[in-house]
């Protein structure tokens, strides 16, 4: 694992490299004999956090570099970010488990009918692989991708907003007592 | 130019050397324990933000005379001591005024 920090080192530009690179792994190494103590998720999220700073470091870097003083422009920071200590309400496992019920009721449901159902459509046949092109199949994914996360931030905002609401009616009604 | 509002991680690494001059790792060490363990900082985080702060003049880089090793070591400028006391000053201002609000609110 080592090797891979020293790998990932790589990806700093040059002139960073060499101003930080060794100070940069004697940190390391101390952080990660304090960490040997510690459980395997314990230096399983260590090993992530480094790696992920590492890549984010170089990428900034390099902005840095290529963008000079105005990188911070470029770069999103987390200064306006305000965190609102948000927690999924405790019906959310049971409606999730649900819907994955309902999911695998409805695939077994349509695997019944298609078995039932006599093959009058003749076979597919082989896909030509000169027809296949990259673009669409990308661009698909991007649509699902992006709505997946659209319907993801919806449901998260509406129950966000729901929350919100009854915690407002809490104080409400706790102001007029 | 590390402008302000700082962000969380870089306000607790000159607070870290607000008190003492340090080294990488003590710099990681303390600032887990400032933020009882909420803030862990991993080094391409750390020595990004370091050469931000050294670059604008926030702090400075010698080597440390006791280190049998040469290491190097971080300590606040003037410059950087005085842009800290403004962002405290800040950040207090904001707290009274926050404190006045919500008591007013609860009132």
């Amino acid at each position: 694992m080592f090797s891979l920090y020293r790998c990932l080192l790589r990806l700093y530009p040059s002139p960073h490299r060499r101003e930080y690179g060794e100070e940069m792994t004697a940190v390391f190494c101390e952080v990660r004999t304090a960490m040997e103590k510690k459980g395997a998720v314990t230096r399983g999220i260590f090993w992530l956090r480094e790696i992920r700073g590492l890549v984010h470091g170089a990428f900034a870097e390099h902005v840095r570099s290529w963008a000079g003083s105005h990188s911070w422009a470029l770069l999103p920071t987390r200064r306006f970010t305000m965190h609102s200590e948000f927690r999924f309400p405790k019906a959310t496992p049971i409606l999730m488990a649900l819907i994955l019920a309902g999911t695998v009721l409805a695939i077994e449901k349509a695997q019944a009918i298609s078995a039932s159902l006599p093959h009058i459509n003749p076979p597919v046949g082989p896909i030509q692989p000169e027809r296949l092109t990259f673009l669409p199949p990308v661009l698909l994914m991007f649509a699902v991708a992006y709505a997946a996360g659209l319907i993801g931030w919806m449901i998260l905002f509406a129950l966000k907003r729901s929350g919100m609401h009854r915690l407002s009616q809490v104080q409400d009604s706790a102001g007029r007592e | 130019m590390e402008s302000l509002p700082l962000t969380e991680p870089v306000l607790l690494i000159l607070l870290s050397l607000a008190g003492q001059p340090r080294h990488g790792y003590s710099i990681l060490k303390d600032v887990e324990e400032m933020s009882d363990g909420r803030v862990l900082l991993s080094t391409g985080t750390l020595y990004g933000a370091l050469r931000r702060l050294l670059d604008d003049g926030w702090i400075e880089r010698f080597e440390e005379a006791e280190s049998s090793r040469g290491r190097q070591a971080y300590r606040l400028t003037a410059g950087g001591r005085r842009n800290l006391q403004t962002e405290v000053s800040r950040m207090k201002q904001l707290t009274r005024l926050a404190s006045l609000r919500v008591a007013r609110k609860e009132s």
